[in-house]
């Protein structure tokens, strides 16, 4: 065991030490969503910026991709992070997971280029396997498809084997058939189609049922962990928790993709079962409030990790309004009819995206950097402890600044575009050019750089907490995680 | 199937919506503050909000047109839904939390009646 | 005190509830998604043949389904050829294959998904903005293929010139002429399409004030508000 406060590899299992890794290229990623979407936000601002160099079109993909593999890799990483200490037993072809995840960087690295510089293709088969899909969030080609269907598999296959060479836990059940999901349901996006209303169909199934089931399932996986290590919660009813919310979140989630099947040829029952789930939708959310101020309530919030807590408690804050009130604001059939398609989306998506899963990551770069130093000191009083604050403060703001203005140029377009001038060409421009949109975008920029500013200063901050700490980390009460 | 929300309704829509949101959250706080703390002071609070979010509900069923044999019915079972979650929540954390009571010296009686 | 929890509150009914209630939804899925493609596979109640692409397709308000509904019209080949259904299938595969390969979706919208920096595309062949229903599908084909030096819109946004052939150009038209006839359930609501009726029938001009000019000198006036 290294010195307290001292980055050492030697303070980390196998998995772990992958985990950093994972981390590693994750918030490097983290940096390049946030460049990539400063772009394509100045070009609203300046159109002229980069046109024809790097339009607007290239931005967009780099920023919306980046964020899918950043968060994957959080994901990733955060499963091996907890791998060996649930199943008590080494990864089992950890040299493999290694390997892969070399190559799936060195993929990604080739993708990001293939973007930048070449960006577009003939319209020829060649290019949707070589250069671009072509289709929001799954843009890769189709060679990197596969690649990433063969990632997915070696880490199924080093998650299920772990598991069952060691400890079977609950966790671990509820993770191996969700890895299973994740791996299945990428399948159905991978295929070309002339027909626009099929591709979309399946395009939601790998977006959706991916986004709002299973990363969500995997997030509840790891923070389940988290909950039995920095809490000290009893292990049986975190899984009993854990149970109760893949059925809450599967029960509304799975059918929950009618809501996106209102407009694209899809029959007009789907209007009905959107609507319905939709309107059940805050159900998951208050079971989320009362069980939170339960266990509040029971074990006083004294914890082991600080930042990492309070990134926890900033994600059920952020899931409930980004999902909760900014998804229910638009999702009626009765209303979406005008907001569908407009600034409405991207300013629900941010928050929510950021709410439920950036949130969620951050959480445990925390607790890994906390292990790494030897499991340091992160209660109160860090030394250092304002820039986890004002990194967490300004991210918060900045996201929240982005929302609200994404917020008022969609209520001014699903008004302007949608309602009163139809949807045309001229009314998008109209909408364009009003006012409350322009200026909104000004809005948005300022709340970026105010974002950005939050992002340096957490990656300063998790290069240096707990450097000067020679304080050991407060213990949990309750059962240790590693019996 | 559906009646599209009219031009000066939007407004209306998109607050409502919000409302029944906030006003469901801020229920099922006041609910399980009340329940676990045993004040039972809060509990008139908590059931103010579900009339907020009530009201909120209705204004919002009314604005987007929610009314035909399917979409009455929904609003109907969000209204129910609604006022019933926390009550099923909180005695699911009570029943699931037993076991820990058990040699925690019980923070606070584990049965009080829904 | 007990040690064993309550039935209701036990992981074991709980796990067994996730495992009902997943796969439950998830079967129900399964049966709608078989039930949807009948209706979205080409030819199927909502998404038209690929030969559509050989009649008039117009976008009006629907009474009786209280929407705006695709209407089928005459016969109307684009660029004057009519094709038959492999053809044409083919044809609007290389469209639907261009706006793949050009990244469409990252700017534009369509069926309303994708960025939100340019126009919707879902009725985008329907567009007062092409002009006249002679003009349309030359310009559609000119501007796709050389967008940069065209003025679009006082925001100054403008589309970038993406090597786009004429071969990609002409599939790229019958890829939108095809789509904007797919019933959406109403979506775009109050969308205002082009006049196709033939000359013939047509009222009078200068009843309406000013038809908006083809995209080449479009300049939409900024909003009055």
């Amino acid at each position: 065991m290294a010195a307290l406060g001292i980055f050492d590899t030697a303070n980390l299992n196998g998995g772990q030490r992958l985990a950093v890794k994972y981390f590693t290229v994750s918030l490097i990623l983290f940096g390049a969503q946030i460049l990539f979407g400063m772009l394509a936000g100045l070009q609203y601002l300046k159109p002229d910026f980069l046109y024809e160099v790097v339009d607007f079109s290239v931005n967009r993909t780099l920023h919306v991709n980046a964020m899918v593999v950043w968060l994957l890799y959080g994901f990733i990483g955060g499963v091996y992070w907890l791998l060996e200490d649930e199943a008590q037993h080494p990864v089992v072809g950890l040299w493999l997971g290694n390997l892969i995840f070399f190559i799936l960087t060195l993929a990604v690295a080739v993708v990001v280029l293939v973007y930048l510089i070449i960006q577009v293709g003939p319209g020829e088969i060649e290019s949707i396997w070589f250069i671009n899909e072509g289709r929001e969030y799954i843009e890769a080609p189709r060679w990197a498809d596969i690649g990433i269907v063969v990632s997915v598999l070696v880490f199924f296959f080093n998650v299920a084997a772990t598991f069952a060479k060691g400890r079977y836990t609950g966790v671990a059940g509820v993770l191996v058939a969700d890895l299973l999901a994740l791996f299945g349901l990428y399948l159905a996006g991978m295929f070309f189609t002339p027909n626009v209303s099929v591709d979309q169909f399946w395009w939601w199934w790998v977006i959706h049922l991916w986004v709002e089931a299973t990363w969500e399932v995997l997030v509840g996986c790891i923070m389940a962990y988290m909950l039995i290590v920095t809490l000290g919660v009893r292990r049986k009813i975190v899984e009993t928790w854990l149970y109760i919310e893949v059925a809450l979140m599967f029960g509304s989630g799975i059918l929950g993709l009618g809501h996106h099947y209102f407009w694209i040829g899809t029959p007009d029952y789907w209007l009905a079962i959107g609507g319905f789930f939709s309107a059940l939708e805050p159900i998951p959310l208050v079971a989320m409030v009362v069980h939170a101020v339960f266990d509040s309530g029971v074990h006083k919030l004294r914890n082991s990790n600080h930042p990492a807590l309070a990134w926890t408690i900033g994600q059920a804050a952020g899931n409930f309004f980004g999902a909760g009130v900014w998804g229910f604001m638009h999702t009626l059939p009765q209303i979406n009819l005008y907001t569908h398609g407009t600034q409405w989306t991207p300013s629900h998506g941010h928050l929510a995206f950021f709410g439920a899963y950036s949130t969620a990551v951050i959480g445990f770069f925390y607790l890994a950097v906390q292990k790494s130093r030897g499991n340091v000191w992160m209660s109160g009083n860090i030394v250092g402890g304002w820039k986890w604050k004002w990194a967490m403060f300004w991210l918060w703001t900045g996201m929240i600044g982005m929302t609200v203005a994404l917020l008022i140029a969609g209520y001014e377009q699903s008004q302007i575009e949608r309602a009163m001038e139809g949807s045309t060409w001229m009314g998008y421009f109209a909408a364009q050019a009003h006012p409350w949109f322009t200026q909104a975008m000004n809005w948005r920029q300022i709340s970026g750089w105010g974002f950005t500013l939050g992002y340096c200063l957490l990656v300063w901050d998790l290069l240096t907490i707990g450097k000067r700490e020679t304080r050991p980390a407060l213990a949990p009460q309750g059962e240790p995680a590693t019996a | 199937m559906i009646e599209p929300v009219h031009l000066a309704d939007f407004f209306t829509v998109f607050f409502s919506a919000a409302m029944v949101i906030l006003f469901g959250a801020l229920y099922a706080l006041l609910f399980a503050f009340s329940r676990v703390g045993q004040r039972p002071g809060l509990m008139p609070l908590a059931y103010l909000s579900y009339l907020g979010l009530a009201a909120a509900a209705l204004i919002l069923a009314r604005a987007a047109n929610l009314h035909g044999p399917f979409w009455t019915p929904v609003v109907g079972l969000m209204l129910a839904g609604y006022l019933a979650a926390p009550h099923f929540i909180f005695r699911l954390c009570v029943d699931t939390h037993l076991v820990e009571d058990a040699d925690e010296s019980s923070l606070f009686p584990t049965r009080q009646g829904g | 005190m007990q040690t064993t929890p309550l039935w209701w509150a036990s992981d074991s009914f709980w796990r067994k509830m996730a495992i009902w209630i997943t796969g439950g939804s998830f079967i129900v899925l399964i049966f709608l998604t078989f039930d949807t493609l009948s209706y979205i596979t080409a030819g199927g109640k909502q998404v038209p043949g690929y030969a559509v692409i050989n009649q008039r397709i117009d976008y009006r308000f629907d009474a009786g389904k209280n929407r705006y509904m695709p209407v089928i019209g005459p016969e109307e080949p684009l660029f004057g050829k009519v094709l038959g259904e492999a053809e044409a299938e083919a044809l609007v595969a290389k469209g639907k294959l261009t706006t793949q390969a050009k990244n469409c979706m990252e700017c534009h919208t369509l069926l309303g998904n994708g960025a939100y920096y340019a126009p919707d595309l879902t009725k985008a062949w329907l567009d007062p903005a092409w002009g006249s229903k002679e003009v349309r599908e030359q310009t559609m084909v000119d501007f796709l293929m050389n967008p940069s030096d065209k003025l679009h819109n006082v925001v100054g946004r403008r589309m970038p010139r993406l090597g786009i052939t004429e071969e990609e150009a002409r599939a790229t038209v019958a890829f939108l002429k095809w789509m904007s006839a797919i019933d959406t359930n109403g979506f775009p609501h109050n969308f205002k399409a082009m006049d196709q009726s033939d000359p013939v029938q047509a009222p009078p001009a200068a009843a309406e004030p000013v038809q908006p000019a083809p995209p080449a000198d479009a300049v939409p006036a900024p909003a009055q508000q």
